[in-house]
C-alpha cells in the first residue's frame, strides 16, 4: 500500500496532486472556518467548471503546438449571439424551454463557426496560431461589442438559470457537466485515433504529414472541437451571471494557459494530459479563491496569476535542462 | 533603382494607402485639411514610436503583448516623478526610458535565457505589470503635471496661422519620432545586431551556428522595445498632460496590427522600417477615416482584427504560391 502511494506521488500528476493537497491544507489552516466552509466550497464548485472547461480547450490547442488567444472571446461572442436570440424569443412569447434550447444550440453553432474560421485560417492558410487567434480575439470582441454596444444581454427565461445554478443530488449541475466534459476530452485526446494524431502534429507537423496523418484536416477539426468546449463554458457563465457580456471570463485566458502548462502540457506542443490540467485547474482555483477570502485586491490576484505562469515555465526550463545534462 | 526604394512588398501598400485616402477624402472633405493631417500625426506618434520596437520583436519571430501594460506603468512612473519629485524634463525622460528599458529587459531575459515562448512570457509580464500598476494607482488619474512640462509639450515647430487665425504647426513630439526611425533603420541595416535580428527570424538555430549571439540579440530587441515604450510614454504624457493608467487597454493589438499591416511577417525574417512606416500611416488613416465617416467606434476593433488576420493570410497565400512555383521549376 505504502509503495503504491509512493509511486503515485512520484508521477508528474501525483506530485501535482500533492501540491494541491498542501495548498488546500495551507489555505484551510491560515483562514480557520473561512476557506473550508460550505459556502466557499460551493462557490468554488460553481466557478471551477467554466474555468476547467476553458483550460481543457486551451490545452487541446496547445498540444497541437498552437495557442488560442481568442478562447474567452469565442465563449462570450457565442454566448452573446445565442443569448440575444434566447431573450428575443422569450420576450416574443415563445415557450421558455424552446427559447432555452434554441439559444443554447445557437451558442454552440456560433462557437463552431468561430472554430471553422480559426481552423481554416490556421490550418489551410497557414497563419501562425498565435497571430490568427490574436486577431480573432480582437475581431470577436469587436463583433460582440457591436451587438451589445458595451452593455450586457439579459432577459433570459428563468429555466436557463437551471444550467448554471441548480444541483442534482446535491451536486451542482456545472460540476456534473464538467465531469462529462473531462471524460469526453480524455477519451477524445488520449484514447482515440484522432487524439493520437493531435499529439503527433504537436511534436512535428512535417513528420506527421509524411506518416500519413491528414495534418490540415485534423488541425481544422481540433479548432472546432476546442471552440465548442469554449461555448459550453460560455453557456455556464451566461447562466450563472444571468446575462451575456463580452468581458466575462477574460481573466481566464491567462489562467487557462497557466493551468495547461502547470498541468504538464508542453508549451511547444505534443505533450500533455487531461488529468494534469484538471489538477492544475483545481490548484489555481483554490489559490484565487483563497486570495479572495484573504481580501486580496483583485489586481494583485492578476499579478499573482501572471507570476505563477512565468514561474512554472521557468521551473520547467530548469528541470528540463538538468535532466538533459544527466 | 526604383525597386530598391520601394520593394515588391511595399508597393501594393502604397497603392492601398493612396486609394484609401482618396475614398475617405471623397466621403468627407475634412480629411484633406492640414489640421486633420496634423491631428492624425499627433494622435499616432505613440503608436508609431512603439511600432518600430515591435518591428524588431516581430522580425525575430517573437511578439510582445506586454507593451500596453508597460506604457501604462511607465506613464504612471513618469507622472509621479514629475508631480512629486522634480519638474525637470530631462529627469522625467531619464525615468521613463530607464523604467521602460528595465521592463523590456525582463521580457528579454525570460525569452532568451529561460526559453519561454515570447507570447507566454509577455502574457505573464503583461498580467504582472498591469496588475501592479492598477493596484498601486487604483486606476486614479495623475493630474497637476508641472507647468514647464506642459508648455514644453505645447511647443510647435514651424508655426503658422491657419485660415481662422489659429496658430498651428508640427508638434514638438515629432522630434522624438525622427531619431527613433533613424535609429531603428541604422540598427537593422548597419549593425551586426540588425543582421542577427533577421537571421534569428529566419532560423534561430542556424543563426546561432553562424556565430550570432542570439541570446544577447534577443535581450537587446526586447529591451529596445522597452526603451521605445519609455520614449512613447514621454510623448504621450506631454500631449495628454495627465496620466490615465487605463488609457492603454488593448493598445498592444493596435501596435501589432500596424506593424503586421506594414508587412512584417510574424514568422520572422521579413519586414522593413519603410514598411512599418507605411503600415503605421495606413493604420492611422484607417482609424481617422472611420471617425470621419462616422462609423461607430466598436467597428475599430473589428477592423484591427481583420487587418491582422487578413494581411498575414495574404502573406501566407503568396508564400504558398511561390513555393508551388518553385516546386514546378524543380520538376521541369
Amino acid at each position: 500500500m505504502k509503495a503504491v502511494i509512493k509511486r503515485f506521488f512520484s508521477t508528474k500528476e501525483g506530485t501535482l496532486f500533492g501540491i494541491f493537497l498542501l495548498i488546500f491544507l495551507f489555505m484551510t489552516l491560515i483562514s480557520p472556518g473561512k476557506f473550508l466552509s460550505v459556502y466557499n466550497l460551493q462557490s468554488m464548485a460553481y466557478q471551477l467548471p467554466e474555468f476547467g472547461i476553458l483550460a481543457l480547450s486551451m490545452m487541446i490547442i496547445i498540444v497541437t503546438g498552437g495557442i488560442n488567444l481568442s478562447l474567452t472571446y469565442t465563449a462570450t461572442f457565442s454566448m452573446i449571439v445565442g443569448g440575444l436570440a434566447m431573450s428575443a424569443m422569450h420576450a416574443g412569447g415563445s415557450s421558455p424551454l424552446l427559447s432555452v434550447l434554441v439559444g443554447m444550440l445557437l451558442m454552440l453553432v456560433i462557437a463552431a463557426l468561430c472554430g471553422v474560421f480559426l481552423g481554416f485560417v490556421v490550418s489551410y492558410i497557414g497563419v501562425t496560431p498565435m497571430l490568427a487567434t490574436l486577431g480573432a480575439m480582437t475581431l470577436f470582441e469587436g463583433l460582440s461589442l457591436n451587438i451589445t454596444k458595451g452593455g450586457a444581454i439579459s432577459g433570459f427565461p428563468i429555466e436557463f438559470l437551471v444550467v448554471g445554478n441548480s444541483t442534482i443530488l446535491g451536486i451542482p449541475v456545472p460540476m456534473v457537466i464538467f465531469v462529462f466534459i473531462i471524460i469526453g476530452t480524455w477519451l477524445f485526446l488520449e484514447k482515440s485515433k484522432m487524439g493520437m494524431s493531435i499529439y503527433m502534429i504537436g511534436c512535428s507537423p512535417k513528420v506527421s504529414y509524411y506518416s500519413g496523418v491528414k495534418v490540415k484536416k485534423i488541425l481544422f477539426q481540433t479548432y472546432i472541437i476546442a471552440s465548442l468546449l469554449a461555448a459550453v463554458a460560455g453557456i455556464l457563465m451566461a447562466s450563472r451571471y444571468n446575462s451575456a457580456k463580452e468581458s466575462y471570463g477574460s481573466s481566464y485566458l491567462l489562467q487557462a494557459v497557466s493551468a495547461a502548462v502547470l498541468g504538464g502540457t508542453s508549451i511547444n506542443g505534443g505533450e500533455g494530459k487531461v488529468v494534469g490540467t484538471i489538477i492544475a485547474v483545481a490548484i489555481l482555483q483554490i489559490i484565487s479563491s483563497g486570495l479572495n477570502i484573504f481580501g486580496f485586491n483583485r489586481y494583485l490576484t492578476n499579478v499573482v496569476m501572471g507570476a505563477i505562469l512565468i514561474l512554472v515555465l521557468a521551473i520547467n526550463f530548469l528541470v528540463d535542462r538538468k535532466s538533459a545534462r544527466k | 533603382m526604383k525597386k530598391q526604394i520601394v520593394t515588391m512588398k511595399e508597393l501594393p501598400l502604397l497603392i492601398i494607402l493612396v486609394g484609401l485616402a482618396v475614398i475617405i477624402a471623397i466621403a468627407n472633405p475634412a480629411f484633406l485639411t492640414i489640421e486633420n493631417f496634423l491631428d492624425i500625426l499627433k494622435s499616432n506618434l505613440v503608436l508609431a514610436i512603439m511600432a518600430f520596437g515591435m518591428l524588431l520583436v516581430l522580425l525575430t519571430g517573437g511578439i510582445d503583448v506586454s507593451v500596453a501594460s508597460m506604457i501604462a506603468a511607465v506613464t504612471v512612473i513618469t507622472g509621479n516623478v514629475l508631480v512629486n519629485f522634480s519638474s525637470n524634463i530631462f529627469l522625467a525622460i531619464l525615468a521613463a526610458v530607464i523604467s521602460g528599458t528595465l521592463m523590456g529587459l525582463v521580457n528579454g531575459l525570460l525569452i532568451a535565457k529561460l526559453k519561454i515562448p515570447p507570447i507566454v512570457a509577455t502574457l505573464g509580464t503583461m498580467s504582472v505589470i498591469l496588475g501592479l500598476t492598477l493596484y498601486l494607482t487604483n486606476g486614479a488619474w495623475i493630474t497637476g503635471i508641472p507647468e514647464n512640462f506642459v508648455s514644453f509639450g505645447r511647443i510647435r515647430i514651424l508655426p503658422f496661422a491657419n485660415r481662422d487665425g489659429r496658430i498651428i504647426g508640427l508638434p514638438i513630439q515629432v522630434l522624438f519620432l525622427i531619431p527613433v526611425i533613424a535609429g531603428t533603420w541604422f540598427i537593422l541595416k548597419k549593425t551586426v545586431i540588425g543582421r542577427g535580428v533577421y537571421a534569428i527570424g529566419g532560423n534561430r538555430e542556424s543563426a546561432e551556428r553562424m556565430g550570432f549571439k542570439t541570446d544577447s540579440i534577443l535581450i537587446f530587441v526586447y529591451a529596445f522595445e522597452g526603451f521605445l515604450v519609455g520614449i512613447a510614454a514621454i510623448v504621450h504624457t506631454s500631449i495628454m498632460r495627465q496620466v490615465d493608467p487605463n488609457a492603454f487597454l488593448g493598445f498592444e493589438m493596435q501596435v501589432i496590427a500596424a506593424v503586421v499591416l506594414g508587412g512584417a511577417s510574424v514568422l520572422g525574417g521579413y519586414g522593413s522600417v519603410l514598411g512599418t512606416a507605411i503600415g503605421v500611416t495606413l493604420f492611422s488613416i484607417i482609424n481617422n477615416g472611420l471617425i470621419l465617416m462616422r462609423i461607430p467606434v466598436f467597428w475599430q476593433k473589428i477592423v484591427v482584427g481583420l487587418i491582422i488576420i487578413g494581411s498575414i493570410s495574404i502573406d501566407m497565400l503568396q508564400k504558398q504560391r511561390e513555393e508551388k512555383n518553385q516546386i514546378r521549376v524543380d520538376v521541369e
